[in-house]
C-alpha cells in the first residue's frame, strides 16, 4: 500500500466514525460538509474531522480508498457508509441511528428524533 | 453540448431510466467555493430505474457515478435521488 493508503487506513480502523470533510467540524468550508458535520455535532456523535482542503495527499487518496468521487465521506468502524445525500437520507429514514446502534456508538436519540420531526 | 445534456445521455444510455431528471443548480451557488463564475458546476439529479433494484444506497450512487464518468471530476457538485 502507499503511505497515503496506509495512513487513511490506519485512520479509519482506528477511530470509529471519521468523517473526511472540507474544513474542519467546527469550521465547514463547503455546504456539503456543512451538512453532514451539522448532523453529526446536532446528535452527539464524537467523530475525527479530517480537513481534505489541508492535506492534498488525503484528498486525492481518499477518493481512490473509498472508490467514491466526492467529499464529504463518512466511515464507521472502518465501513464506507456514504458521502452527504446518503447521511441525509439514512438521518430522516431513522437508518443512520440504526447503523450507530448496531455498532455501539452513543448519540444523543433526542436529537435525531428532532431531526426528523422538524424534516417529516 | 451542454453538460446537463451529456449527463442525461449518459445516464439515459446506461440506465434507460423511467424518470429522469438533470438540473443545472450551478446558479443558485454563485458566488461561493466552487462556482467558477461560468456555471455548471453543481447538478442535482433525480433518476429512476429498475436496474438500481437489489443495490444498497452506495452501490446505486457508484453506479451513476460509473456512467458519467469524466464528467464527475469536471464539476464541483452531484446531488443524486437514486431509487428504482
Amino acid at each position: 500500500m502507499t503511505d497515503t493508503k496506509t495512513r487513511i487506513d490506519e485512520t479509519v480502523k482506528t477511530n470509529d466514525v471519521v468523517l473526511f470533510m472540507k474544513g474542519t467540524k467546527d469550521m465547514p468550508q463547503c455546504g456539503f460538509s456543512s451538512k453532514v458535520a451539522g448532523v453529526l455535532n446536532y446528535i452527539g456523535i464524537e467523530y475525527t474531522d479530517i480537513n481534505v482542503l489541508a492535506d492534498e495527499d488525503i484528498r486525492s487518496g481518499i477518493k481512490d480508498y473509498s472508490d467514491w468521487p466526492t467529499i464529504p465521506q463518512l466511515y464507521v468502524k472502518g465501513e464506507f457508509v456514504g458521502g452527504c445525500d446518503i447521511i441525509v437520507e439514512m438521518t430522516l429514514s431513522g437508518e443512520l441511528d440504526g447503523m450507530f446502534e448496531t455498532n455501539g456508538i452513543t448519540f444523543d436519540k433526542d436529537a435525531s428524533n428532532k431531526i426528523r420531526e422538524a424534516n417529516g | 453540448m451542454s453538460v446537463k445534456d451529456e449527463m442525461e445521455n449518459r445516464l439515459q444510455a446506461a440506465f434507460e431510466p423511467t424518470e429522469l431528471e438533470v438540473v443545472d443548480d450551478s446558479d443558485s451557488h454563485r458566488g461561493h467555493a466552487g462556482h467558477d463564475g461560468k456555471g455548471e458546476s453543481h447538478f442535482n439529479v433525480r433518476i429512476r430505474a429498475a436496474g438500481f433494484a437489489g443495490q444498497n444506497r452506495v452501490q446505486r450512487h457508484r453506479m451513476v457515478h460509473k456512467a458519467l464518468g469524466d464528467i464527475v471530476p469536471r464539476i464541483h457538485a452531484l446531488a443524486l435521488d437514486i431509487d428504482v
